[in-house]
């Protein structure tokens, strides 16, 4: 697939269309783990065809050996209200004379995946590369048609080992007013990462390739408490964050930042999470229905080990009847 | 940095005891997966590898993405059983399955195949793909069995047979979506079948599991026509390393799950179900009391359990994952909810901008 890589010959200047200011527009993106996956296997699969005829071909196309080309593709979700949840997206082709996307896939894509997922609109689009392109505007502003305001997913597939944070930004688009006349621009959104459990599940799955057979009831136990394990470290090495930092004000280390320190204290205000007595009610009925499966378990597991021991002593000990073998039998 | 080089060692001994390969680790070993080579696909088409051995595929390699698609969509089918098809190529005696995608059909279970409008749209989205750069053919089917175990029912049996006749190669992936989020791993099986006539050695069950009753009979009478294989998933560098830095947003996700809650009705579900078969073990034992005296030379040969062996292993099972879910509601009582704010007992005026001092109950 040469054709994005035509559309990104273009020099990667970092666009004047991006501002370095946060959103103001006040919508709250979730993302799903899926999308992200979704767009990293396209552009591992571009690359790599790419490479592969690469190989083949003696001429040195533009993009090759430098850099990987720009895949392109839609986001579908729900938008509710102000709360826009991503969910899912699909590829798109872009076309390389015009460098616009090629508008009959696009809805003939949609038509498909409206089929099995009929709750999810078109809520914008994504590309790969580690900067907002001057193309990118253009492509932005043709769905515009389809979602009034759409998101803009950008990758960056560069494997930067030393970076902490997921290389995906949200950029939305705004109305600003630059030296005189409105213009659009793209201004970077925050967003979480929702997911449902099952998803989550997977995803754990294949992110540390845990053995998949079900193994004993050991190592299930120890696989769940591993997982619980580093989520609590997790939060442990964040709260040890908070408190340095608190510490290093107190001591005068940091100017003091009074709304910071609010966000702060209205966190630690949130403890206790729960405290009243229908919920200490409800959750010891959780805790005595459980030991009561254990319970039965416990009670089920013991008749059976007493069924078989009967049986054992039954055949080892017959009496010795009608049947000739019978006295042979005994222990 | 400590803690990561000593956690760097621990996954590669980890990885070492697990037979990990070390292709696994390298960037561009791991990528070498995802080029689709035409002339060696059609090669394999002409060679027909499969058509003398009716075992020759024993593994399948899941990518990533097709596995995260098929359990999404399996999970929002809810109780109902969804199906899509598989994508990939195939590699010697694996196959590999690169991507997924849904098909707009329900509840297959009473249908032979699917339908029409499904296959009009298996061959508009495969066109469709083709130009996007999937260059992949369609390589099996998947559908979903919530809460019923993997394994092919009857008519799945027949269906993949079929499959098997006109389109090979072909695989049938079963995923259960809702014993995934009650026992806290995947619930996924590939299969394929036997041809018709063909007599399968005597192969050891590999995994039990639970089958309820209903369906159990079902289950048993095919159960001898498929064998399973084994499944691996496989990820691209990019992938792994995006997982990776996923986990430093989603961890809060994994504390706040809750399977107890999300789970309810299934887990009734299955403690009815072991009533009845705990009924029905009993009445089966009723007359081996008095049949105690043939019953000894039967008893050499039964490599099976009684029934009321495994009634106590899903018994335990279930008990099992409840107490699991059980723990992590402790663990999180334990964290947010042992914490009292303590009271002002002192006679300073209080600090506005510090926090009132946490007092462990």
């Amino acid at each position: 697939m040469s054709a994005p890589s035509d559309a990104a010959a273009a020099v990667d200047t970092p666009a004047p269309t991006t501002a370095a200011a946060a959103s103001s527009g006040g919508f709250t993106f979730k993302l799903h783990p899926l999308v992200i996956v979704n767009v990293s296997d396209h552009h591992t699969r571009v690359k790599a065809q790419a490479a592969c005829s690469g190989d083949s071909s003696s001429s040195s196309s533009g993009a090759g050996a430098g850099q990987p080309p720009r895949v392109f593709g839609c986001v579908i979700g729900v938008q509710r209200g102000r709360t826009v949840e991503i969910f899912n997206s699909f590829e798109l082709v872009l076309d390389p004379v015009s460098g616009t996307l090629d508008r009959a896939f696009l809805e003939k894509k949609q038509e498909l995946y409206k089929k099995v997922f009929p709750d999810f609109y078109v809520l914008g689009w994504y590309s790969t590369g580690s900067d907002v392109h001057d193309t990118d505007m253009q492509i932005h502003k043709a769905l515009m048609d389809v979602n009034e305001s759409p998101v803009y997913l950008l990758l960056n597939p560069t494997i930067n080992l030393s970076q902490k944070d997921l290389p995906l930004t949200i950029y939305e688009s705004e109305l600003h007013v630059i030296d005189g006349s409105p213009q659009l621009i793209f201004v970077r959104s925050n967003y979480t990462i929702e997911t449902v459990e099952a998803e989550r599940i997977s995803v754990d799955h294949v992110a540390h390739l845990k053995p998949s057979d079900g193994g004993s009831a050991a190592t299930q136990l120890a696989a769940h408490l591993t997982g619980i394990h580093s989520a609590i470290k997790m939060l442990n090495s964040r709260v040890r964050v908070i408190h340095q930092y608190l510490v290093a004000m107190q001591k005068g280390d940091i100017p003091v930042d009074n709304s910071l320190l609010r966000q702060v204290s209205s966190l630690v205000r949130r403890l206790p999470a729960m405290e009243s007595q229908k919920f200490q009610d409800d959750f010891l009925m959780e805790y005595n229905d459980t030991l009561l499966m254990t319970y039965l378990a416990m009670f089920t597991n013991c008749s059976s080990t007493m069924n078989e021991l009967v049986e054992k002593i039954n055949t080892s000990y017959e009496r010795p009847t009608a049947r000739r073998g019978g006295r042979g039998a005994f222990m | 940095m400590e803690p990561t080089s000593s956690a760097s060692i621990a996954r590669q001994t980890w990885e070492l005891e697990n037979n990990i390969p070390a292709a696994a680790t390298d960037p561009d070993a791991m990528d070498a997966i995802y080029r689709y080579d035409d002339s060696v696909q059609a090669r394999a088409q002409q060679e027909k590898p499969w058509a003398n051995d009716p075992h020759h595929f024993r593994r399948t390699k899941i990518s990533a993405l097709a596995l995260l698609k098929m359990v999404v969509h399996a999970r929002a089918g809810g109780t109902i059983e969804v199906m899509g098809l598989m994508q990939g190529k195939c590699e010697g005696d694996a196959i590999i399955v690169m991507d997924a995608f849904a098909l707009p059909v329900e509840g297959t279970e009473t249908r032979v195949n699917a339908q029409a409008d499904a296959y009009e749209y298996m061959v508009e989205y495969s066109t469709i793909n083709k130009q996007a750069g999937r260059l992949e053919n369609v390589v099996g089917w998947y559908h979903s069995h919530p809460g019923y175990g993997c394994w092919l029912s009857g008519i799945d049996v027949s269906t993949q047979m079929l499959n098997q006749q006109f389109t090979e190669p072909f695989l049938a992936v079963v995923i259960d979506p809702t014993r995934t989020v009650s026992a806290g791993k995947v619930e996924i099986g590939a299969f394929r079948t036997y041809p018709k006539d063909y007599q399968p050695p005597d192969e050891p069950v590999s995994e039990y599991q639970t089958i309820p009753l209903n369906k159990i009979e079902d289950f048993g009478v095919h159960c001898k026509s498929y064998y399973a294989l084994d499944i691996t998933y496989f990820k691209s560098s990019l992938d792994s390393h995006l997982l990776d830095l996923l986990w430093n947003k989603y961890w809060v996700n994994t504390l706040s799950s809750s399977p107890l809650l999300g789970n309810r009705d299934y887990v009734a579900g299955q403690i009815f179900d072991l009533a009845d078969k705990l009924e029905q073990a009993e009445g089966q034992l009723a007359h081996s009391r008095f049949g105690g005296m043939i019953m000894p030379s039967q008893r050499k040969k039964e490599q099976e359990e009684s029934p009321l062996a495994k009634v106590t292993r899903d018994s335990s099972k279930i008990t099992a994952e409840q107490v699991h879910g059980l723990m992590s509601q402790v663990i999180k009582d334990i964290l947010f909810n042992s914490v009292h704010p303590s009271s002002k007992a002192s006679t300073s005026a209080p600090d506005s901008s510090g926090p009132e001092p946490m007092v462990e109950a």
